[in-house]
């Protein structure tokens, strides 16, 4: 790409030579290692913990048990090992501190622990009956009426009544949560995999009762989150610090792969209800979408699965409704694209149902319903770039020449089919600091106590610093995921970006002015005396824009701020912004189906956004990828699935889990939309979302296109797609 | 209680062309040696048993999964880990051509997906783009840097994209 803002990743080399270190790779003298005692049934509960035959082995230091623990403050998360109570397969129920980690596995599972068995709900379709509603749907509210969409529905020229299911998936980032806790005499110390240091740092203040100041949290490079190292990993986190505190030595505990099935949160299954009305012509005239979705019986957790069907399309009655059904699980929590993911697929298959029911283009029948304002929020749109979306994307799709029949494209033995799906994803943003400084060597830095969990956040912070200073990027130098540094905002949600954006760049301006101001008030400086509206930043240097004087910042920075020179900034967005701000694309998806192995592939998948600014079109290109093959994965490859009888996961590992590998990708093509939202701080919408969100619907589309089976359920699997002869 | 299958034995590894001497228990992964016994942290765990590609290191030019070998089975074979991929300041084309291609996020993929690459490449098994796809889908990425991790394969083994 030869756009001058797509610059590679600045620690990019750091990552390809293997010297940007993980949490768990933190080198700390002395350093313990746990490992977790977990139990196997769903409920009940520790009658008894026998570790004669543990404390025997080599390398043992020490156990941790609810008998032992130190009580702590439970406002801050629901905590391990605060008592004998069992809630779901694989809590812990002891922790092991040995000399080494192969020391701390082995006395682990010399551990013997009786439990006390109870009759446990771990059957999602057997409670159903006992269906409730959550306070909240994340961060929406639980239900939402407009018109009156029961009588519309029996009005209705065309209605549908239909039902769908997605499945239980986890995270799994590649790097695994760890954390290493080190009680300083006045300062605690933790390094741990985290999206939000800050919050993280809350949270251990709360449970441990100190002051946030007595609490550092570091985070230099992340590997992966994607929603499971947010306020899923507080447990595990906290248990990791109160280790450290009961031997009174650093520690180390490291989740397995198998305990990320459990331990740090899930994108909740849904049932999703969902009925259609419309005209002859298409134009919705009823939605009504009732969803349920399991959490477990000590917190409650609705992914927003109806932001879709409340927004994305023209509607005069809609109603919506949240539910949960409290089961012995594991807690679920957002996972990428939470709620709209899951939700976009029911509601861009229905529309597609809908077109096929009245012959008409899928396309043509977006077109027909699109939304020229927040029907729900009743505002109107910041910016709205949907029907560029379409348009874009069909076109390089050519999906103009689509047949409308199902089956009706071949590639040999093969058939094909071509779906589409509408996408949208809310804007959110939070406050946020940061601060830009000029350092003594006339090199710039970039504070903010955010994390890169892959997304580019520590490139961009380098850029919107060196485009306003016109500094080259290489000067600049990026420090993140500390709470010593300006308090940068939570990765995850697309919040991050459009939360600092508006900070650095404060931050730089204010850098700028000050800059602007020495050089023309410096004894030393050749621009003394300079009207400061004549003076510019030009790579590198202050320069006169009225003859060829000039200063670099180097030069004037030894002689006049040998100390260097920092600015900072602190950003809040405003609470009661008049107008609805979403992120829009259009995803189209082609696959090929073998009609008697029922084989999926998928081909090519094409994309248009529009979300605003994009910072770095080489990073944003591949936020979207990634945020498509997210997509790929609820789709086709992903579920978690927990055994109906003992509540535990089965297949807890990364052969039996499947996510998409580089066998299964398709023919990628993103197209990025230029779009100018001046209501929005910075003009940005956020992207890690979008490209999960509405692709599970445009291929479960094509794949009933290719074939004439509508399937309702994710993933789709092999036995789906057999077409019977 | 003394078990002799667990007693630390005196061990020998070579690794990026240097002799390291140490003492590990005799059911000590490679992974595990290489982590928190030399430090070498370039070499990731995913998921410790062989189902995720991270801990990819090359043993005598081929590839292998650290975490399903014991270190006692690589004495006297050369060793090479991310950190010895480059030479000096110089990186390996397929370290740039990562960096190039943005084949990465997060990372954490990233020294098993180049070691896994320069080891295919090593093995001649790079014919077509097929086929290094379906050889490159033992090495996860959960940031679905795919694309761009092809891309940088194909540059470097000359193979149109
Ligand atoms: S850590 Fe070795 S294959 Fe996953
Ligand atoms: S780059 Fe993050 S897992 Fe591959």
């Amino acid at each position: 790409m030869n756009d001058s803002r797509s610059a590679p990743r600045l620690e990019a080399r750091l990552k390809v030579t293997g010297q940007a270190r993980y949490s768990a790779e933190t080198q700390i003298p002395g350093l313990l290692h746990a490992a977790l005692v977990t139990a196997p049934i769903a409920r009940g509960r520790v009658t008894d913990i026998d570790a004669s035959r543990a404390e025997r082995l080599p390398g043992f230091v020490a156990i941790m048990t609810h008998e032992n623990a130190a009580p702590l403050a439970r406002a801050a998360a629901v905590l391990h090992l605060q008592g004998p109570e069992v809630r779901f397969a694989g809590e812990p129920v002891a922790v092991v501190i040995a000399r080494s980690p192969i020391a701390a596995r082995r006395a682990a599972a010399a551990v013997d622990v009786v439990y006390e068995a109870e009759p446990a709900a771990t059957d999602f379709d057997l409670f159903l009956g006992e269906a409730y509603a959550p306070r909240t749907a994340g961060r929406t509210p639980t239900d939402s009426l407009r018109g009156d969409p029961e009588d519309a529905l029996a009005r209705a020229r065309v209605s549908l009544d239909l039902r769908y299911e997605t499945a239980a998936n986890n995270h799994h980032p590649m790097e695994p949560q760890s954390v290493i806790a080190d009680w300083g005499p006045d300062l605690l110390t933790v390094y741990t995999t985290t999206q939000a240091v800050f919050a993280h740092r809350a949270a251990i203040a709360g449970a441990f009762g100190l002051e946030v100041e007595k609490v550092r949290v570091v985070c230099e490079y992340l590997g992966g989150g994607f929603g499971a190292k947010g306020g899923a990993w507080y447990p595990g986190m906290i248990l990791g610090i109160q280790l450290a505190r009961h031997v009174g030595a650093p520690v180390r505990l490291e989740l397995t792969r198998a305990q990320m099935f459990t331990l740090v949160g899930r994108r909740q299954e849904t049932r999703q209800h969902l009925r259609l009305g419309a005209d002859g012509d298409g134009r919705l005239t009823a939605i009504a979408l009732d969803t349920v979705a399991p959490t477990s019986t000590y917190a409650e957790y609705a992914d927003a699965v109806a932001t879709t069907a409340r927004m994305m399309y023209a509607c005069p009655n809609v109603a919506t409704t949240h539910r949960l059904v409290r089961l012995n699980a594991p807690q679920p929590n957002p996972m990428r694209a939470p709620g709209e993911g899951p939700g976009s697929f029911a509601l861009e298959s229905a529309m597609d149902e809908l077109a096929h029911e009245l012959q008409l283009d899928p396309l043509e029948l977006r077109l027909r319903n699109f939304a020229v304002r927040d029907q729900n929020a009743d505002l109107s749109w910041s910016s709205n770039g949907l029907r560029e979306c379409y348009q874009v994307g069909a076109e390089a799709f050519g999906w103009a020449g689509r047949p409308l029949a199902p089956g009706a494209l071949r590639d040999g033995r093969r058939t094909l089919g071509w779906g589409m799906a509408a996408v949208c994803y809310p804007v959110y943003s939070m406050a946020s600091a940061a601060s830009v400084a000029l350092e003594s060597d006339g090199g710039i830095v970039v504070r903010c106590g955010t994390q890169d969990m892959g997304t580019g956040t520590i490139t961009v912070l380098g850029q919107l610093a060196a485009a306003i200073l016109d500094v080259p990027l290489a000067r600049v130098r990026v420090e993140i995921g500390d709470t010593l540094l300006p308090e940068g905002p939570y990765s995850g949600g697309s919040i991050a970006t459009a939360s600092f954006t508006p900070a650095v760049e404060a931050a730089a301006r204010d850098l700028r002015t000050r800059l602007i101001t020495l050089a023309s008030t410096d004894p030393a400086s050749s621009l003394l005396g300079e009207a400061q509206p004549d003076l510019v930043l030009e790579d590198g240097h202050v320069r006169s824009l009225t003859g060829n004087r000039s200063e670099s910042l180097a030069a004037l920075a030894g002689r006049a701020a040998p100390g260097g020179l920092e600015a900072f900034a602190q950003t809040t967005p405003d609470p009661d912004r008049p107008v609805s701000a979403f992120g829009f694309g259009a995803v189209f998806a082609e696959v090929a189906v073998d009609p008697e192995l029922g084989e999926v592939r998928l081909k090519r998948l094409t994309a248009a956004y529009a979300a605003g600014r994009i910072l770095n079109p080489l990073l944003a290109r591949s936020q979207y990828v990634g945020g498509l093959i997210g997509g790929i994965g609820m789709a086709l490859h992903e579920a978690t699935v927990d055994d109906k009888a003992s509540g535990r996961v089965l297949g807890d590992n990364l052969a039996d889990y499947l996510i998409p590998v580089q066998a299964d990708m398709p023919a990628f093509d993103v197209h990025m939309i230029h779009e100018d939202d001046p209501h929005l701080p910075g003009g940005i919408k956020g992207i890690g979302m979008l490209g999960t969100v509405g692709t599970a619907g445009a291929i479960a589309n094509a794949v009933f296109h290719a074939t004439g089976v509508r399937i309702r359920r994710l993933p789709i699997r092999i036995e789906d797609c057999i077409v019977q002869a | 209680m003394t078990d002799p299958s667990r007693e630390p034995r005196a061990l020998t590894l070579r690794v990026n062309g240097v002799d390291h001497s140490l003492a590990a228990e005799p059911c000590a992964t490679l992974l595990d040696v290489l982590r928190d016994g030399l430090g070498l942290t370039g070499t990731k765990k995913g998921c410790d048993m062989g189902a995720c590609g991270a801990c990819t290191v090359l043993v005598d030019d081929r590839r292998i999964n650290a975490c399903l070998t014991l270190a006692a089975m690589q004495e006297g074979r050369e060793i090479v880990t991310i950190e010895g991929l480059a030479d000096g300041e110089d990186l390996h084309p397929m370290q740039q051509a990562f960096i190039a291609h943005d084949a990465l996020q997060c990372g954490y993929c990233t020294p098993g997906q180049i070691l896994s690459a320069v080891g295919l490449l090593a093995e001649g098994r790079a014919v077509d783009l097929a086929q290094v796809a379906e050889q490159m889908s033992g090495n996860l990425c959960r940031c679905g840097a795919h694309p761009n991790i092809l891309a940088a394969i194909a540059e470097v083994a000359g193979l149109r994209a």
